[in-house]
């Protein structure tokens, strides 16, 4: 036991036929009714059973008074109830062989009171000798689109889309900012999981366990601090190449030992080792939410770059330049295109334009055919390992799009294509959401971000070389 | 025991939580790491040998343990060329330590433009930890250095190297010829390997590490124990 089994359970946990919620409530000033409303509203198909020993029925579904009284077993038991009724409640799922359980309870060791690191090691003993994996204490939850299973205090997570991405978190606040950044973007997710004090299933459980996780393709980490970050690297060493991870790490400012007798010693900021162990590990280190997202988005959609060398097409010059600038600061190269592709775009462009990598595609507005015959001859081009098409709307542009369309969806990436095709509300988005659907791009908001993206792709296809 | 372990165990023995430059060298050394050809010496008798061994131009320093910083305490004489210069300077150090049963170390004087700097650190949580980056008196004003978890390979190393903002610095620069890297990332292999294999081994300094042609050279060395508990 109790690694192996508790990893197994995971599996329930996460993909559960039958969830309690322990402290469920028709009062909305208590988490329990929250917790209620995820899973009715959210469309889970199994079966919910509120506990509350004090109601008959919550949000119309029968209550009964403890785990015990069901006559069917349970895989899932979400916690609301105070943190002194914890212990109890853990017993009781014991005996009732509750394969898994959400903690959302807060009140343990995250409180200057050390009654909580107490309480925490107590309820921790009790589950790990059951191998009952636990998110959690301290935690707003975890969802799992692909079952509509939403188990958290926070019903609008059902909101999000049903994708290959999966969030594994120690921040509440954190993980509800990106699930909102991603509605936006209707970008799609697997699973957001909050890992709150980590009372057995920490970082490295959930790495290994969403490694072999058939509904998750990407991992992104957001984290603060480890106990253990070996335990950490081990397991991203372990799964080196399947897939792959990235994370944010706050919490920077945290300096090296000033007090300490060697240069070494005293420069050694957490932060920088964390970044060299992540590297060495194949974890891909960012900077910000939006980092987090837009990276996790390209890698999903785009394949690694096999050079550094990348072509710059724009619509207009400034969005070119701020592109380029970031490529060339982080990495990149401009390429210089092979004379044939240099033939094309001189037939096609008057010599006005800057025709030379970036391209200024902007005296081929109107012409749909010079748009698509330049960026034809650029994905073909042996020169370029990657293109950055950028377009903003233009009353006199509107049909840019419509002219490459084709093109990107038969092309459908054999170099990674990330664009900022950028419009007021309601202009291309349309186009643009199928050219992401049908895998033949990646669309970010700005230039620079979408310069970022492919660079973060780039340093990843880095790392992974051996 | 083996040389390693013995220079370990005395300076744990004496209750010290460094070793001496010179301790540290001869344990840089034993794991295949370049150091400055030196002689420690106690008495004037000795001196004179060892500057005929040493050869000019050469640098004297004062060389016992706790003693970090010796450049700032004035305990450092560099680019002796002859005799005269190189007994003043004997004198006048020999005076500060006195009593302190350290000794005087005579060094052959490392030359190079470009200096480096190489590290180990027991990190409370990730264990041994190695460092790369620009070394003397740029050390604390840039802190242009790299981290890795130890035991670290050499595609590891390869990227601290080129990880630095300066990395340029390490190819051929005014006239001087690149860097040997694979003699730095040898070094840098190795120096994660001290710390994985001495524990008491808390901190490992050298700093400056000095590009002499395209060799990498440590020019001082600090070793900081932490007696276990």
């Amino acid at each position: 036991m109790p690694e192996a089994k508790l990893l197994e359970n995971l599996k329930y946990l996460f993909n559960p036929r039958t969830v309690a919620v322990i402290g469920a409530s028709d009062n909305p000033n208590k988490l329990g009714a929250h917790v209620m409303k995820s899973l009715t509203q959210g469309g889970f198909e199994g079966r919910i059973l509120p506990v509350n020993p004090s109601a008959k029925t919550i949000m119309g579904i029968e209550a009964m008074g403890s785990v015990l009284d069901s006559s069917i077993p349970i895989d899932l038991a979400v916690v609301v109830v105070p943190a002194q009724f914890v212990p109890a409640v853990f017993e009781q799922c014991v005996s009732k062989n509750v394969r898994g359980i959400v903690l959302i309870t807060a009140g343990f060791k995250e409180i200057d009171d050390p009654q909580g690191a107490k309480l925490q090691e107590k309820v921790r003993r009790l589950a790990t000798k059951a191998a009952i994996p636990v998110i959690g204490p301290n935690t707003f939850g975890m969802i799992n689109l692909n079952r509509n299973l939403n188990a958290s205090f926070t019903p609008q997570f059902s909101l999000l889309q049903k994708g290959k991405l999966t969030l594994v978190s120690q921040s509440g606040g954190m993980s509800h900012l990106l699930a909102f950044m991603a509605m936006k973007q209707e970008v799609g997710f697997s699973k957001v999981v909050g890992l709150g004090n980590r009372l057995n299933v920490d970082f490295p459980d959930m790495v290994s366990y969403l490694m072999e996780d058939p509904d998750t393709e990407v991992i992104m980490l957001y984290l603060e601090g480890l106990d253990q970050p070996r335990r950490l690297l081990e397991a991203a060493s372990r799964g080196r190449g399947k897939k792959p991870i990235i994370a944010y790490k706050t919490g920077r400012a945290e300096s090296g030992d000033r007090a300490s007798l060697s240069h070494t010693g005293s420069l050694a900021g957490n932060h920088d080792i964390y970044r060299g162990g992540f590297r060495q590990a194949g974890i891909l280190c960012l900077d910000s939410s939006e980092a987090l997202l837009d990276t996790a988005r390209a890698m999903l959609m785009c394949p690694p770059p096999k050079g550094r060398k990348v072509a710059i097409l724009s619509g207009q010059a400034g969005p070119a330049m701020a592109a380029g600038d970031f490529c060339e600061a982080n990495g990149l190269e401009i390429a210089a295109f092979d004379s044939g592709t240099q033939k094309v775009i001189n037939e096609l462009l008057p010599p006005l334009a800057l025709r030379t990598n970036p391209v200024d595609l902007g005296p081929a507005w109107y012409d749909a055919r010079a748009i698509a015959g330049i960026v034809g001859a650029v994905m073909e081009d042996k020169n370029v390992d990657a293109i950055l098409l950028l377009m903003m709307f233009a009353s006199a542009n509107r049909g840019a799009i419509a002219s490459v369309s084709d093109l990107a969806l038969r092309w459908k990436q054999q170099k990674p294509l990330i664009t900022c095709l950028a419009a007021p509300q309601g202009i291309w988005e349309k186009q643009v959401k199928e050219l992401e659907q049908s895998g033949a791009l990646t669309n970010l908001p700005t230039p620079e971000r979408a310069a970022q993206a492919l660079v973060n792709l780039w340093e990843y296809r880095k790392i992974m070389e051996k | 025991m083996g040389e390693k372990e013995k220079i370990i165990e005395q300076a744990l023995s004496e209750g010290r939580n460094t070793l001496s430059e010179y301790e540290s060298k001869r344990l840089l050394h034993a794991y295949d790491i370049p150091v400055t050809n030196e002689v420690l010496v106690r008495g004037y008798d000795d001196f004179k040998g060892a500057i005929q061994k040493v050869g000019f131009p050469l640098v004297i320093k004062a060389c016992a343990p706790d003693l970090a910083h010796k450049t700032e305490q004035g305990l450092v004489r560099v680019d002796i060329r002859n005799e005269e210069e190189a007994q003043q300077a004997y004198e006048e150090i020999m005076l500060k330590v006195q009593g302190s049963g350290g000794g005087i170390l005579v060094q052959e004087m490392v030359k190079g433009h470009r200096e480096l700097m190489v590290g180990m650190t027991r990190d409370a949580q990730f264990g041994p930890c190695v460092m790369f980056g620009l070394g003397g008196i740029f050390t604390e004003i840039l802190k242009d250095v790299v981290f890795r978890v130890a035991p670290i390979e050499r595609k590891d190393a390869l990227e601290m190297t080129r990880e630095i903002k300066a990395h340029k610095i390490l190819g051929e620069v005014r006239g001087m010829p690149p860097a040997d890297i694979d003699e730095l990332v040898r070094i840098l292999i190795n120096v994660g390997q001290m710390g994985l294999d001495h524990e008491p081994i808390k901190e490992v300094d050298i700093n400056p590490l000095i590009l002499s042609g395209s060799k990498p050279i440590a020019a001082d060395a600090l070793v900081v124990l932490a007696p276990p508990t």
